[in-house]
């Protein structure tokens, strides 16, 4: 806890937060979860080291890395596979990879490498132990390999600028944790120092993969990459649908990360003289800012186009940064720009104060589920749904398009999917994440007659999933998505930018409205270069 | 053969919505199968449940009756359960809670002091055994949740149809 009480501004409530059109423009934060993960590793300087590495010149074989954080040891042990093109697939369908990989919690001895050996490259048909923390796979991106590679073997360097447009060598498909296929629970280790926060583990296991790709790349090229070169290659990320319903099924766990975000926005609004420094770490960023942005392309001509004007409203709006008085004075004439400005506004101010801010981290995890307490009765349940889901009130879902979607579990191994309910078959099945018109049914059930909630949800046991959500809201305001996600207007798209957000993604690439590629740890200190000074690769650039 | 507590928890949702069990109440049914198993509840309970959905569902409500009790008084509250299964699995529920929760039974009574607003302290375990015959009836019935394959739905997936090499 902090030992005084910064000056805050009103938070932004959540009607304005939590809809999707402004998740889809989150940028990451200094709060993101790599990012933390990443500044407890500089602090306690820690290193990595290659205890095996059983590789052949190309590249095939196994090779295991440990590092220790805060007292404990944790190992990435990798596989690396010889994969036919037509198999490098992004999708969860996929039966092969380039790699596989399992974060270990200790030094795993010869005979769990060779369990770990047989088991990762199965993936989800594999089986897993109470040691094993993290299972991940990941495909070379074949270009940005193959040039480095073959500069490597050439006695050159890799193009910068095919570096900074990729980003990285290989990209993860799947990152699994708490107790997929077996692998350890969260609870087991959440308790250790540096693995408190949400998806810790995951993200050392990211880091430790991405490491393992430098290595990897040098291994076959036999060279070795520029220091400035190889910390620009971070590693990729597929995501698709799987991800989305998360932050409908975890609530409690989302407020607390959103509410961590505002919490944070509303100190640094609350700054009311910027000191000279201050005024110049602002400039830096916008600068910085700035030039990410220019190097930032995605291929698919819609994105680009918003990424563009990004840049050009940025580069107008970068003058009010001059000679702010105070932060709320910036932060105010941003309010008139686009909502992708104003959050990555929101991001570079979290991270230009970060006395203000670092302590929320110990805020954001959910270790126990939600502490809701009933409603005295029915009449009060109505009152919350009135005050807090007006805007699920408003809509019709009898219309065709504002129930077009339906989320499912495909039987191709359990694939997540999004369905047209009027084209389809399986909306029988569907996945409830249709909250909004849950809650719409719950309250036209409600008559104006009060009686105790369990004795109405005693007769009407399906409206006890809107039921509950609605007390979970009631008690943790930031919990719900305020947009209709079986709408035909939805887009999975924007709930995985938040979340990935969260986790600390950069140069986000979408594909469709239903997936995404994104770069994380590009321009994080390579493995041997973890120090305190080395926590200043927000939205990195090339040099 | 072990599971983890996440897997379990998260097999026990989809089994219980498999069954037929509304969402909330699949929900809260996944939540206290690791804790039923955990606590040593037996797996006989968790079987005759999921043959019998609606007893899930009438547990499910005497569960929250008991809940909205605990929130007007400090007093422990009482439920009667005469069925021995269904009264292990009420035990086991009320253990499972995400708050404090102190739980005795008194012949068929089962009776529960609960703190809504303080966290469980309940500790897990690394590992949860689970025999094959109760296995196989959370997988078929999980199997129950799922759409069937089609070249339609794989063709309009996320990340269909793209094998750039980037």
């Amino acid at each position: 806890m902090k030992d005084f009480v910064p000056d805050t501004a009103p938070l932004r409530p959540p009607s304005e937060v939590m809809r999707l059109a402004r998740m889809g423009a989150m940028m990451p934060t200094r709060l993101s979860f790599l990012r933390v993960l990443v500044r407890q590793l500089c602090a306690e300087r820690a290193q990595i080291t290659r205890r095996t590495w059983d590789m052949t010149p190309e590249g095939h074989g196994r090779a295991v890395f440990s590092i220790t954080l805060s007292g404990h040891t944790y190992s990435l042990v990798a596989v690396s596979n010889d994969l036919p093109p037509d198999q490098r697939s992004d999708r969860v369908i996929a039966t092969a990879w380039d790699a596989a990989f399992v974060l270990y919690d200790g030094v795993p001895d010869a005979a769990d490498v060779d369990r770990i050996a047989a088991q990762a490259p199965l993936q989800e048909a594999g089986r897993f132990g109470p040691h094993d923390l993290v299972l991940s796979r990941a495909n070379k991106s074949v270009r940005m390999w193959n040039a480095c590679v073959s500069a490597l073997q050439s006695g050159t360097q890799p193009d910068p600028a095919m570096i900074r447009d990729i980003g990285y060598l290989m990209r993860t498909t799947a990152v699994y944790g708490n107790g997929k296929f077996g692998i350890a629970d969260r609870h087991l280790i959440a308790d250790r120092p540096g693995l408190g926060g949400p998806f810790a583990v995951e993200m050392l296991a990211v880091y430790m993969i991405r490491h393992f790709t430098l290595e990897l790349v040098q291994h076959v090229g036999r060279g070795t990459l520029d220091r400035s070169l190889a910390r620009h290659l971070g590693i990729g990320n597929a995501t698709g649908l799987g991800m989305a319903p998360f932050l409908v099924t975890h609530p409690v766990l989302f407020n607390n990360w959103m509410v961590a975000r505002e919490t944070a926005l509303a100190r640094v609004r609350g700054v009311q003289d910027v000191t000279p420094d201050q005024s110049k770490r602002l400039k830096t960023l916008a600068e910085r800012a700035a030039r990410h942005l220019s190097e930032w392309h995605v291929p698919a001509p819609d994105h680009d186009a918003a990424l563009r004007d990004l840049h050009r409203d940025w580069i107008r709006f970068s003058t009010c940064f001059e000679a702010p008085d105070t932060v709320e004075t910036l932060w105010q004439m941003g309010q008139s720009e686009s909502e992708p400005l104003q959050e990555l506004l929101a991001a570079l101010l979290i991270e230009a104060f970060p006395d203000l801010v670092d302590d929320l981290v110990a805020e954001m995890g959910d270790p126990h589920g939600p502490l809701t307490v009933p409603f005295a009765d029915t009449q009060s349940l109505k009152s919350a749904i009135e005050r807090d889901w007006a805007w699920a009130l408003q809509l019709d879902y009898e219309q065709a398009d504002e129930c077009r979607r339906f989320w499912y579990v495909s039987a191709a191994k359990l694939e997540p999917r999004l369905g047209d309910r009027h084209a389809e078959p399986g909306a029988d099945l569907e996945t409830p994440l249709d909250i909004a018109r849950r809650v719409a049914a719950l309250y036209a059930a409600l008559k104006d007659i009060a009686t105790p909630v369990s004795a109405f949800l005693a007769r009407h046991p399906g409206h006890a999933h809107a039921a509950s959500r609605v007390a979970i809201l009631h008690r943790y305001p930031y919990a719900e998505i305020r947009d209709n996600l079986i709408a035909a207007t939805c887009r999975p798209i924007d709930m995985l930018r938040c979340k990935l957000s969260f986790f600390g993604a950069t140069k986000f690439d979408p594909k469709s409205d239903l997936w995404t590629r994104i770069t994380l740890a590009q321009g994080a200190p390579l493995g041997d270069e973890l120090g305190p000074s080395r926590d200043d690769w927000w939205l990195p650039t090339g040099e | 053969m072990d599971w983890s507590w996440t897997e379990l928890q998260a097999l026990g949702v989809k089994a219980a919505s498999g069954a037929g069990v509304p969402a909330a109440q699949a929900l809260a049914f996944g939540a206290m199968l690791p804790r039923h198993l955990a606590d040593g509840g037996g797996e006989e309970p968790l079987i005759r449940a999921l043959e019998a959905p609606d007893c899930i569902v009438t547990l499910a409500h005497q569960i929250e009756e008991m809940v909205e009790r605990a929130s007007i008084t400090p007093k422990p509250v009482r439920m009667h359960q005469s069925d021995a299964g269904q009264r292990a699995l009420m035990i086991s529920w009320l253990a499972g809670l995400p708050c404090q929760s102190e739980v005795s039974v008194s012949g068929t009574e089962v009776r529960a002091a609960l703190s809504l607003a303080a966290p469980s302290t309940r500790v897990r375990p690394k590992r949860i055994a689970v025999s094959e015959v109760l296995a196989a009836q959370l997988r078929n019935l999980a199997e129950r949740t799922y759409v069937p394959d089609s070249d339609a739905s794989r063709n309009v997936g996320a990340g269909a149809g793209l094998m750039d090499l980037d």
